[in-house]
């Protein structure tokens, strides 16, 4: 079943060549660029996280999962909160992952139920209702003061790498795991689940397991790279953490590069991370006024993506409709 | 203290019940949910703010021009940028009017600043006393307005011939079609007055709450609990369901404090949506064509 609807067997030698180069380069990255580059690139991967753990729920299930910037909190807070009681970054972070699993669970069990539009502002409501919660509970996490994380004794230029290569990591792993969605066969259940839930109900799918699965993948690695983040920017506060335009940037990025592809969201997250860098500089007061002048023209002119582009290009066939 | 919150509660519920109905009838009609909607309200309150400024011109009877401003906008954005969308996936129109939202609150920063604005009228703070209660004449002017715009809304749907064509086309696009409505046409005429009656809320709104470029943001999460409470697509559910969403809010924040208000209305909403998506009063509507 693997690589069911795929021409080629693997990987084209060019593009290999070309992934090991940016891979390589990655790697070196905080050896070699200045703070601020370092900082622009860490953004890219703290996004490209967020693009690729939408892309396994949206892309890949189907289900538009709008307000994904919840899990971005619950693990910027759990991280925070697991260091404020003292527990070292390591296992702060990686706590964040059971966490993230049991609201995916807890809340995918009546939330994936809705379809389409529904799922999408319900998500939303999910994250304003746990900004709300956050600031209303205040005690250990700060309320809507906030929350300092304690500051680590090795100084921030070493912080700002390991920040740099955590993330990096992170990445890394929900990159393999949508490649492994892409190939294997679960990859191939949820796709069915999202061209026609019935049909793959009717094919023997447990179609409820999966979309639970998906959002619980989706949700743990959007945390994860929230509580990097948290201990990045040291100071966390609801609004910043639970903050909707964190997934829709990430919404736009995996739009930009092509959803349901494996390194779409990547393309698109170093493009628009970029772009909007260049403009923050020559442009500080209409910045936003361009990044939404620059969604607009995405979604009217190229709903299908970068990628997709490019391979349309080379291919020279007529683009075939991906999206629902 | 009880009677005075509800009858508050009430009045601003009226309010929020002609901000919701543009909004519910483009996600019911086409079923796009328009997050500029927030950006729309807003721009209509800088249209009264801006004729109150410089003309003195008070915000009730500038309602038309909001209306007729946002007509415009909201027509030509369907005709240009949406009904492009529409035509490979409805759920782009999710990003894409999010960045119009964004685009128009930056574009309203550039033009006003990002400074909080108010209207002050000459009968801003006086009150009409009944019994116990006080009610503020500004909010039974925008509560009357309010209904009457909605009410007006409703005839237009039901009594004209453009009405029957929107209505028609939310029901069965290619049965339209077969009757010659072209339902691009209509899902711009819809849009148009989705937009128009938003501005109209605007209008209303300028009256009573601080006038900035985010204030639509405020208002946008009270339309979306609206719209699910009312059953979407409906003028006449979100009129109730504004009306009790207004009642909810003000004795939320009566027994539970001011800070609890928003947490009280995603739990409602969130209830909603998983026991009964059609809404507390809809049938099964239009809008699901996903």
């Amino acid at each position: 079943m693997a690589g069911f609807d795929k021409k080629d067997a693997g990987p084209a030698l060019p593009s290999i060549v070309l992934g090991a180069a940016v891979l390589v380069f990655l790697i070196l990255a905080p050896f070699v660029l200045s703070n601020y580059w370092l900082r622009v690139l860490t953004s890219i991967l703290m996004y490209g996280i967020v693009a690729q753990g939408l892309n396994i729920i949206v892309g890949y299930t189907g289900y538009h999962a709008f307000g994904n910037s919840v899990f971005f909190g619950i693990g910027a807070y759990s991280t925070g909160v697991g260091m404020a009681l003292g527990l070292p970054f390591g296992l702060a972070l990686a706590l964040t992952v059971p966490v993230a699993v049991v609201v995916a669970v807890m809340v995918g069990w009546p939330l994936l139920r809705l379809s389409g539009h529904y799922f999408a502002i319900a998500t939303v409501a999910l994250n304003m209702a746990m900004m709300e919660m956050v600031i209303n509970v205040g005690g250990i996490t700060g309320g809507a003061q906030g929350l300092a994380l304690p500051i680590n004794p090795m100084g921030p230029a070493m912080l700002y790498k390991i920040i740099y290569l955590v993330m990096l990591l992170i990445l890394a792993g929900a990159t393999a795991t949508v490649y492994w969605l892409d190939r294997g066969s679960l990859g191939y259940a949820l796709r069915a689940l999202r061209d026609s839930e019935q049909g793959a109900q009717v094919m023997g799918i447990n179609t409820t397991a999966m979309k639970i699965m998906a959002w619980a993948a989706s949700g743990s690695f959007t945390a994860l790279a929230g509580g990097v983040w948290a201990y990045w920017f040291t100071f966390i506060e609801p609004s910043s953490a639970f903050d909707i335009n964190i997934s829709i940037k990430g919404y736009v990025m995996m739009l930009m590069g092509g959803l349901g592809t494996v390194f779409g969201p990547l393309i698109g997250a170093a493009f628009l991370e970029l772009f909007a860098t260049i403009i923050w500089g020559k442009f500080l007061k209409i910045h936003l006024l361009l990044l939404g002048m620059l969604i607009v023209l995405v979604v009217t002119l190229m709903p299908q993506g970068l990628l997709h582009h490019l391979r349309w290009f080379k291919r020279r066939g007529k683009p075939k409709e991906v999206i629902r | 203290m009880l009677f005075q919150t509800i009858i508050n509660g009430l009045l601003l519920g009226g309010l929020y019940a002609t901000a919701t109905i543009g909004f519910s009838m483009v996600w019911g009609v086409m079923g796009v949910i328009n997050l500029a909607h927030g950006a729309f309200i807003m721009i209509g309150a800088y249209v009264g703010y801006w004729a109150f400024a410089h003309f003195g011109l008070d915000p009730f009877l500038t309602i038309p021009l909001s209306m007729a401003v946002l007509f415009v906008i909201g027509y030509l954005l369907q005709e240009l940028l949406l009904n492009r969308v529409m035509r490979t996936s409805l759920l782009l129109s999710l990003i894409l009017t999010f960045g119009l939202d964004m685009f128009f609150i930056n574009v309203v920063i550039l033009l006003f600043s990002s400074d909080f604005h108010s209207v002050n009228t000459s009968y801003t703070g006086s009150s009409l006393k009944v019994g116990t209660v006080f009610i503020p004449y500004v909010r039974l002017l925008t509560f009357t307005f309010a209904l009457i715009l909605a009410g007006g809304f409703y005839l237009f749907l039901r009594r004209t011939r453009a009405g029957h064509a929107i209505l028609a086309t939310a029901l069965d696009k290619e049965t339209a079609r077969l009757m010659a409505i072209n339902p691009f046409r209509v899902y711009s005429l819809t849009f148009g007055a989705g937009a128009a009656l938003a501005g109209a809320a605007g209008s209303l709104a300028s009256m009573l709450f601080p006038i900035s470029p985010i204030m639509g943001r405020e208002f946008i999460g009270a339309v979306f609990v609206i719209t699910v409470l009312g059953g979407i697509g409906s003028v006449e559910g979100c009129v109730l369901a504004g009306l009790l969403y207004g009642l909810i809010q003000a004795l939320a924040s009566l027994v539970l404090g001011v800070s609890y208000q928003n947490i009280v209305a995603f739990i409602i909403f969130l209830l909603i949506l998983v026991l009964r998506p059609q809404g507390l009063f809809g049938k099964r509507f239009y809008g699901e064509i996903s």
